[in-house]
């Protein structure tokens, strides 16, 4: 069996489902032998979930839409 | 917002910038209605200050408008679009003493000997949904992306956040593909421990009552 090491190592690509068939076996073995990686795996792709849905959330203010549409005027103006 | 850019989106996109490179005015006000958001968003990322995204947006929209003729069309209107805009973000970031960020080395898993994990992992995956929307885990989350080196940082911000392939974050931030894998690997771990942290704290405080 590999090791966690080699596991989380390869998690990137086996997430995007980059690995070759065997090597996504081996993974997928480990895995089902191995409770902390199952919690690392899942925790991952929370993690990326998570930070893109909060990090998503920027609005442009109000105010800020307002100036930006005026400097864009201006700027159409004085072409 | 994620924004892997459909086809025809880029096609249209693409008849655009002709347009406006064409004299046409009000392709611009097109264009700058579609990246406007986009701009913002990834300068308040970088920068984390509502005046510095502003000033970096107001930059960005009239490069775009001075400098269109200076786009060949050898890559993406988008690439180019994210390139300016990052570069003014770092020119933002450079002129402000920063703390300095701590090391990514010491987040990385840890194991033993044998490459077995070393640590208790606790799996707090089920158990984000009540804490998802609520302003401590938001700070928790601004914070620790604030903490990712810059070079980690921008690679997680494009291919995480604004959702372009690896390929794109590539072409944009002039890295291999290897390279923008392995940065990406990185600061997902870096933040996995960060969160890790706190919702674990969270879980053990709840216990407690």
């Amino acid at each position: 069996m590999i090791c966690c090491k080699e596991c989380l190592d390869l998690l990137y690509d086996y997430l995007e489902g980059e690995l070759d068939q065997e090597t996504t076996k081996s993974l997928d073995e480990h895995f089902e032998d191995c409770p902390p990686c199952i919690s690392f795996l899942n925790t991952y792709k929370s993690t990326t979930a998570l930070c893109r849905e909060t990090l998503n959330q920027v609005e442009i203010p109000e105010a800020i839409r307002d100036n930006l549409l005026k400097v864009i005027k201006e700027q159409k103006e004085n072409n | 917002m994620s924004f892997s850019q459909p086809k025809e989106d880029k096609e249209i996109e693409e008849a655009l910038v002709r347009k406006f490179q064409g004299g046409d005015l009000e392709a611009y006000d097109k264009i700058a209605e579609i990246y406007q958001k986009k701009i913002y968003g990834l300068s308040f990322n970088l920068t984390r200050n509502q005046m510095d995204a502003q000033d970096v947006t107001q930059e960005v929209l009239l490069t775009l408008f001075r400098k269109i003729s200076m786009f060949q069309g050898k890559s993406a209107f988008s690439s180019w679009v994210y390139r300016i805009t990052l570069n003014a973000s770092y020119m933002k970031l450079r002129s402000k003493k920063k703390e300095p960020n701590v090391s990514i080395d010491e987040l990385m898993p840890s194991y033993n000997g044998a490459g077995f994990q070393q640590e208790k992992i606790q799996d707090w995956s089920e158990n984000t949904e009540s804490l998802m929307f609520t302003n401590e885990t938001r700070d928790v989350i601004n914070k620790a992306v604030d903490l990712l080196p810059e070079k980690e940082k921008v690679v997680f911000l494009l291919r995480d956040v604004e959702g372009l392939s690896t390929e794109k974050t590539g072409e944009i931030l002039e890295l291999t593909v290897p390279a923008v894998k392995s940065r990406l690997h990185r600061a997902r771990l870096f933040l996995r421990k960060k969160l890790s942290n706190y919702f674990e704290e969270f879980s053990s405080r709840k216990a407690e009552k």
